[in-house]
């Protein structure tokens, strides 16, 4: 009676689990690509608040961070951080800004190919658009309400910085609601962007620290 | 004349300050009956607590920045992550009185002068009992001489109010770095900074509340 009852559960949580996460078919795939691209092509600018929580396996709570993005085609990017601290990084001409509760930097990421790879890959993860074939091994999935893309680097060198990036997209709009990069399997960054908005003006000069 | 006497007293003052750093780092403390013979530092012995800081490392006029955390692991050790305000991690170690593991290190900053800086300064910032042996004073600290192998530990507990102020780590001759501790409560540090003496190497931890 009692391993019926275990079953039961088992076979309700497993139901559950597959319920979450669905592979996606092949015709569902083209149609999401597509539907990402078509969005992502619109994106001039885009502003968002976002909320990220680092989670490492042996602490007893996530680190929370949080503040705005702002991002202008076809590559200025810029982070900033407002709680608990104040510092933002500005990706620019093969260049990265930094100002860290006033003190300012600047490193040249010129010359740095892994850099500019993070970089293209964080601007792509924004704006939703890099399911790049040769860079990555990537699977798709479904929630409700909700698609996912796994993303698993091809290249060597930056497998060891990051071991899969997921993005999920809200289904209606075809946008990224939430970056997760992983370190490792107990590792990871998620970051969730909210109050999103598309194609305001926005001046140059807000890309400097 | 002018000249030679400007010459003298610079030749004087630079003298007076071999002199002084010369000297045994207690020279300049009043000796004082040992009232303890051992100290417990309150800092970082929480294993339930995560703590947490933003870290900014300035070593020869470079300057970085991240967040540091620790966590008491179990009764001798403690794990070390530094990572970007992003979140990639840095370096992951482990560290104990007799024990130090590197569990990752990006290869930008694997470098074995640097590990071992870096460990020496976690160690010590992480201690939890100090066998006491001498002690002095000065003005507003009590201060105890603990032995550390061939070197030797200066704790300061502040006068006033208690507080385990700083730590200075010295050799026979030389202070070599110091920890410099502010703490609201005397159970937790808010501000933790790591001066080196010999080299140019300065870190700084603000403690910071995540929402």
């Amino acid at each position: 009676m009692q391993t019926k009852i275990y079953l039961f559960f088992f076979l309700i949580i497993g139901l559950s689990l597959s319920a979450q996460e669905q592979k996606m078919t092949d015709a569902e795939i083209a149609s999401f690509k597509q539907d990402v691209n078509v969005v992502a092509k619109k994106i001039k600018t885009l502003t968002t608040d976002f909320v990220q929580y680092k989670h490492l396996d042996f602490l007893s709570k996530d680190i929370e961070t949080s503040g705005k993005m702002i991002f202008k085609e076809p590559a200025l990017l810029q982070w900033q951080y407002k709680k608990p601290y104040n510092y933002s990084i500005t990706f620019k001409n093969g260049k990265i800004l930094i100002n860290d509760e006033g003190k300012k930097s600047a490193v040249d990421i010129g010359n740095s190919k892994i850099f500019a790879r993070i970089n293209k890959l964080i601007v792509g993860s924004v704006s939703g658009n890099m399911f790049d074939d040769k860079e990555f091994t990537i699977s798709y999935f479904k929630l409700k309400g909700l698609n996912l893309a796994k993303f698993v680097p091809k290249d060597a060198t930056l497998k060891k910085y990051i071991k899969q990036i997921e993005l999920t997209f809200d289904k209606e709009e075809a946008t990224v609601v939430q970056v997760k990069l992983l370190e490792s399997s107990e590792d990871y960054t998620r970051i969730v962007l909210k109050n999103k908005v598309i194609n305001a003006k926005i001046d140059d000069s807000v890309f400097t620290n | 004349m002018q000249k030679s006497t400007i010459q003298f007293l610079l030749i004087n003052c630079f003298l007076a300050i071999v002199l002084v750093s010369c000297g045994s780092v207690s020279k300049n403390y009043k000796p004082k009956k040992l009232d303890k013979t051992s100290y417990t530092v309150p800092y970082f012995s929480d294993s339930k607590t995560d703590y947490v800081y933003k870290t900014n490392i300035s070593v020869y006029g470079n300057e970085l920045s991240g967040i540091f955390i620790a966590k008491k692991i179990n009764d001798t050790t403690h794990r070390i992550v530094f990572t970007t305000e992003f979140g990639n991690k840095l370096m992951d170690f482990e560290i104990s009185e007799n024990d130090f593991k590197v569990n990752s290190i990006v290869s930008e900053l694997d470098r074995k002068i640097l590990i071992n800086t870096l460990k020496e300064d976690f160690r010590l910032l992480l201690k939890k009992e100090y066998q006491l042996q001498e002690q002095f004073e000065n003005e507003s600290a009590d201060i105890y001489k603990s032995a550390d192998g061939k070197r030797d530990n200066y704790i300061f507990i502040s006068k006033k109010d208690h507080k385990l102020e700083k730590i200075v780590h010295s050799s026979q001759t030389k202070e070599k770095f110091t920890l410099f501790f502010n703490s609201e409560n005397n159970i937790f540090a808010e501000n933790i900074q790591i001066i080196h003496q010999n080299i140019k190497l300065k870190i700084e931890l603000n403690y910071f509340k995540s929402e």
